[in-house]
């Protein structure tokens, strides 16, 4: 998004389009990255290997049991809340409505934030060391790739916020639209890898 | 407005954009990863009972290998931008032709320059330092193969080498079309005058240097003893190299995914008046198709190898049996990236070809749409062969018979490339020259490594040729036979072009025979041992395969000699070679319309496109 | 290649260099063939096994459906190279012909190679059908091959453990292989069968021997420091000496 060609005589749809185009580009690999990461849990979980996905108990250690998937859920909610509410600035902005816009990318911003927080407790938390079987692999990498999300959601909200308190978005506001782009796949994602968690 | 007069009254101190250069990158790259080292070293606990013995040392090398990136990336001034962004002090224009090297002489080439040009040639001077390294270990590897028995390297320095060397080659093809033509040629051929965006470009090139780094340091720490394919479990087992393999790859996936990004939609938003998808060229077609593939293959890559790096620092188990994990996810991931990535490699070096077939036929491109449609029939067909990689994997007996059938189907798109090039070569007027040339060596090549591709493909056949030579042979012939004789005729081809000077056309000639004899001496003979049955990846052999071997060893030292050629050739030539003019070809694509060296934004007045740049030939009445 | 045809051009079979790429076409696609086949088959082992003849049998046949298209391009390509050619810095006159297209041509190249690409398949997956039923063998004979870094170990019905593998000649044999470490791939080079050993997985494979020797088995995966010296040999022997073979390994066993 903060890219600008030093071809500097053009119009900013040009130049709105073009970078629109180019983030949907980027968010093409992302989609992929999160499609195979997709694919991972549900081959391990098809394949079970030596009954490994979720150990059963031994003498040493109880059975490890999957955690419930609401913690991915909510995440995914206050993410969904941030969207609505960088919904809510965009449509200020095209409204003309600046206070709308600073509104809305605050608390944007602040659902960013609180949804790391988070992120990064359930993962704290969990109840499992790295070696106890596929599930809890893949659990770790589920929210360990959503927090690297969600801190690029931390930054990319703040920027918007940030430029929207300065007043940079009164002449043109593509910005505002992609960052939209951004949002709308930071929830996708998170709820795809909520919907796995929900079949252990 | 000269300075001289309007000097400022105190210079207004030095923005940090103007500060930061490749040396304050590797200064930065070198303490960050030094510090996180010592630290980590000092506060990691030690393992409690280690899945793998190495886990804390794994740790301590990703920490500091990311701490590397890190501090290289922000040292070369790759996140300027982000964070002026974010504070909303955009970077002025001033600022922008600051970036984009206005002015200053050969310092832009060790910058964070944006122009297309500078990255273009120091993708070129990238490419061939890569080629070079992994050229002199594949000498390596063939000196150890001359004779049967034991070699003179241990059998894990062996490995290593034939992984470095395998790895390094697979990234060096990859870019050595997209990286130096496409940027430097593709945008002023579009008529544009930059690419879309100049600041990821720089960062795609920079990706590539930081990702170089880890590589090299993993040679020290245990070398890549699991070929360039990296197969888990066995690499999770792998010395501390490894770690170095994984950075490695998951910096330049970042690199692939930032230029396909860039250069897919400088193509699709930036082509000049009048160039519509009839008119635009065939090359263009290739290098986009080539990183438009690259796009969604190279995360899966990317993905693997970040479980990779979990399973050896943190002791997760996707690929680790005991632990409900399996080596067939880690081949599956490996190969959804594997095989579209050859055509990423081979596309681009197609249609560079079939570029160069009508400026050196004088006659029009033969069947400009069915180029079109074999470029995509091939894009949209690699998604659906991967497995043929995993015949003899076990991992789902009823799945080979459809993956047999998906990859035969390929042929038939990648035979219209075939037709476009002879087609066009028929009734030609030919100009014989290295670039000509070229492209009959493709088609014998490519027809070989094509056609042993299709036995390959063949179940029961594959069964039998599976891990032998025969498949090395095989993708010599594909990657190096087309693919690398592709990106050479494009080097003597845009040469005049990118340095003002013609490529010295008796070393160019020297340099091609040398290294299309030596190439098929060395590797026809690598077919005979694999169908007498050598495996790969071994560095003893039984005596039976000695004859054949020694054939290869001495057509591997005749590449070199050609190859030293050529090196020699683009040295001199760069510095005392003749005069190019604008248009040494004659050819008719708008890159030849500039003058050199070419202004900073290519063009003063963006072109209007009117027909093809196939137009040649004699009307009839 | 069809022109637009002007009164005075001759019939585009007629013209002289159509007629000199047929000629070569023929020449082309015989050497290649011979060719071709003679370098591939020359060169592959001696088969012991049914298995094994049909893959030299699947080159053969390859490599002749592949020469007439190969030979095409090759003849096409020595025609142009022998019809002028313009050396120099600067570049010949243009072609006297603009020519863009033609579908026609386009449909033949299109539809033969349509029709190789079938046919390829097709061979291949009857021979295909034939190797994967002998898997579902239940009368055969049943080996648990085990790989680990880097020795292979043979275990037999009667709970016998060897390093080489034995093997009665004429008999169908099936294996179940897998690894306890790394990945190796199980190959018997000259029964032209091969399956990987995954650890954590048993896969199989299926062979009869045909003929009486020792063959080689080589690991076709990389696995290791020693991948180049994981290799053993099979002994295929006769029926009675097999037996033999059999019944002292049972006794060495129980004797253990
Ligand atoms: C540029 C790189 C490149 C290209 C273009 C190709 C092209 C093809 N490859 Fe290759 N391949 C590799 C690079 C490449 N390959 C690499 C690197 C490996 C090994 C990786 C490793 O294990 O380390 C490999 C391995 C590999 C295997 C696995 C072997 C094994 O490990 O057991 C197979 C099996 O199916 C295969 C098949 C094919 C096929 C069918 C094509 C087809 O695309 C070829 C199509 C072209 C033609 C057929 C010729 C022209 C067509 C005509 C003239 C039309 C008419 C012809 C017919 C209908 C036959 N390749
Ligand atoms: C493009 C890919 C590529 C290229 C060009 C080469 C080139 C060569 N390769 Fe390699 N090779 C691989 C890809 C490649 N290889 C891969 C993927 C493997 C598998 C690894 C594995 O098993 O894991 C492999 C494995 C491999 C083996 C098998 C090892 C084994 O299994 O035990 C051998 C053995 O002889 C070999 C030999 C050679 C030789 C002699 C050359 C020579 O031709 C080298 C000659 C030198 C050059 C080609 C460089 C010169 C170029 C320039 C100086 C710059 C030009 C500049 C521009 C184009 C801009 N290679
Ligand atoms: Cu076992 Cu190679
Ligand atoms: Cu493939």
């Amino acid at each position: 998004m903060s890219v600008q060609t030093h071809a500097h005589h053009e119009h900013p749809d040009v130049v709105g389009s073009r970078n629109r185009l180019g983030v949907i580009l980027l968010l093409v690999a992302d989609i992929a990255f999160a499609l195979s990461m997709i694919f991972v849990y549900f081959y391990l979980r098809g394949q079970n290997v030596n009954n490994m996905w979720l150990p059963a108990a031994t003498e040493k250690r109880p059975a490890i049991l999957p955690l419930s998937s609401t913690p991915s859920w909510t995440v995914t909610a206050i993410a969904a809340f941030g969207l609505l509410a960088h919904f809510y600035a965009l449509k200020g902005v095209r409204a003309a409505n600046q206070t709308q816009l600073k509104l809305g990318s605050l608390v944007a911003l602040l659902a960013s934030l609180i949804a790391i927080v988070y992120q990064f407790n359930t993962i704290a938390n969990a109840p499992f060391t790295f070696s106890d079987g596929a599930y809890v692999s893949c659990f770790y990498l589920f929210t360990i790739l959503n927090f690297v999300h969600l801190a690029l959601t931390v930054f990319i909200s703040l920027g918007n916020w940030n430029r929207s308190r300065l007043g940079l978005y009164v002449a043109d506001h593509w910005h505002v639209d992609i960052v939209r782009i951004w949002w709308v796949w930071m929830v996708v994602s998170s709820a795809l890898g909520a919907f796995a968690l929900s079949y252990p | 407005m000269t300075t001289l007069i309007n000097r400022p009254a105190k210079t207004p101190s030095k923005s940090i954009i103007e500060r930061l250069n490749l040396f304050t990158a590797l200064a930065l790259g070198a303490v960050s990863a030094l510090v996180v080292w010592r630290l980590a070293l000092q506060f990691l606990p030690q393992d409690v009972e280690g899945v793998r013995i190495l886990t804390r040392e794994d740790k301590i090398t990703l920490l500091s290998m990311l701490a590397w990136f890190i501090g290289f990336m922000s040292g070369i001034g790759a996140l300027v931008g982000p964070f002026r962004w974010v504070m909303g002090k955009d970077l002025t224009h001033e600022e922008n032709m600051f970036l984009a090297g206005k002015d200053m002489g050969t310092k832009r080439y060790f910058r964070y320059t944006t122009d297309h040009k500078v990255v273009g040639i120091q993708y070129l001077i990238i490419t061939m330092l890569i080629f070079f390294i992994g050229g002199s270990m594949a000498m390596l590897i063939r000196t150890n193969l001359g004779h049967a028995g034991g070699g003179w390297l241990h059998p894990q320095a062996y490995n290593s080498i034939v992984g470095t060397h395998g790895i390094l080659m697979i990234v060096g093809t990859i870019i050595m079309i997209t990286g130096p033509f496409g940027n430097f040629i593709m945008p002023i051929m579009i008529g544009a005058r930059d690419m879309a965006f100049p600041r990821l470009n720089a960062l795609s090139f920079w990706l590539i240097v930081a990702a170089a780094v880890p590589l090299i340091w993993g040679q020290f720490i245990g070398g890549i003893s699991t070929g360039w394919v990296a197969y888990n479990p066995l690499a999770s087992q792998a010395p501390l190299g490894m770690d170095g393999y994984i950075m490695f790859i998951c910096i330049f996936a970042l690199s692939t995914m930032v230029a396909g990004a860039n250069i897919t939609t400088t193509v699709v938003r930036m082509r000049a008046k009048g160039m519509t998808w009839n008119r635009t060229p065939i090359f263009i077609y290739g290098v986009v198709a080539s990183v438009a593939l690259a796009l969604p293959a190279f995360p899966v890559f990317f993905l693997s190898q970040i479980m990779s790096a979990f399973d050896r620092a943190l002791g997760t188990t996707f690929y680790n049996t005991r632990g409900g994990g399996s080596g067939w996810l880690y081949e599956n991931l490996f190969w959804i990236m594997g095989h579209p990535e050859v055509y990423v490699i081979l596309i681009p070096a197609v249609a560079a070809l079939m570029e160069m077939a009508p400026v050196f036929t004088r006659r029009p491109l033969f069947s400009f749409n069915v180029a079109v449609m074999g470029i995509a029939g091939i894009a949209g067909l690699s998604a659906l062969v991967w497995a043929h990689h995993m015949y003899m994997a076990g991992w789902a007996p009823l799945l080979n018979a459809p993956f047999m059938i998906t990859t035969e189907l390929i042929s038939i798109p990648t035979g219209m490339l075939f037709l476009v090039l002879v087609g066009t070569l028929w009734r030609g007027r030919l100009w014989v020259t290295m670039p000509l040339l070229s492209i009959f060596a493709l088609l014998w090549n490519f027809m070989i490594g094509g056609v042993t591709g299709i036995y390959l493909s063949d179940v029961p056949a594959d069964a039998f040729l599976h891990g032998s030579m025969y498949v090395t042979a095989h993708f010599h012939y594909t990657l190096m036979g087309a693919g690398l004789t592709g990106a050479l005729a494009s080097l003597v081809y845009w040469f005049p072009k990118m340095t003002g000077r013609m490529f010295d056309k008796k070393l160019s000639w020297i340099s091609f025979w040398l290294v299309q004899v030596g190439f098929n001496t060395a590797f026809i003979g690598m077919f005979l041992v694999g169908l007498a049955g050598q495996p790969r990846r071994v560095e003893a052999y039984a005596p039976t395969f000695s004859v054949a071997n020694l054939v290869t060893t001495i057509g591997a030292y005749i590449i070199m000699a050609g190859m030293l050629v050529l090196l020699y050739g683009v040295i001199f030539s760069w510095r005392d070679g003749v005069k190019a003019p604008m248009n040494p070809w004659q050819a008719k694509t708008l890159e030849w319309t500039v003058p050199f060296p070419i202004p900073l934004e290519n063009f003063d007045e963006l072109p209007t496109v009117t027909s093809d740049p196939y137009g040649y030939g004699k009307a009839k009445p | 290649m069809s022109d637009v045809m002007a009164p005075k051009t001759p019939q585009w079979w007629k013209k002289s260099d159509v007629k000199k790429t047929a000629i070569l076409w023929v020449i082309c696609t015989a050497v290649i063939g011979f060719g071709g086949v003679e370098l591939h088959v020359r060169n592959m082992v001696r088969p012991a096994s049914e298995t094994m003849s049909g893959v030299i049998n699947l080159m053969r046949i390859f490599t002749w459906a592949a020469a007439p298209v190969a030979g095409l391009v090759g003849a096409m390509c020595l025609t142009v190279l022998t019809s002028g050619r313009h050396y120099g810095d600067n570049p010949p006159p243009d072609a006297d012909h603009e020519i863009r297209n033609s579908p026609r041509t386009t449909a033949v190249w299109v539809s033969l190679s349509a029709v190789l690409c079938l046919f390829a398949l097709v061979v291949g997956l009857v021979v295909f059908q034939r190797d994967s039923q002998a898997i579902l063998d239940k009368s055969a004979l049943q080996v648990n091959v085990t790989g680990q870094q880097w020795v292979w170990n043979f275990d037999y019905a009667n709970g016998a453990r060897s390093q080489d593998l034995y093997l009665p000649v004429d008999k169908p044999v099936v294996f179940h292989v897998t690894s306890v470490d790394v990945m190796h791939s199980f190959w018997i080079v000259q029964m032209g069968i091969k399956v990987n050993a995954n650890p954590g997985y048993i896969t199989e494979t299926a062979v009869t021997p045909n003929k009486i020797g020792v063959f080689d088995i080589r690991c076709a995966e990389l696995c290791g420091i020693l991948h180049s010296y994981m290799q053993t040999k099979v002994h295929v022997l006769s029926q009675a000496d097999y037996d033999a073979w059999f019944a002292a390994q049972g006794r060495v066993e129980a004797k253990s």
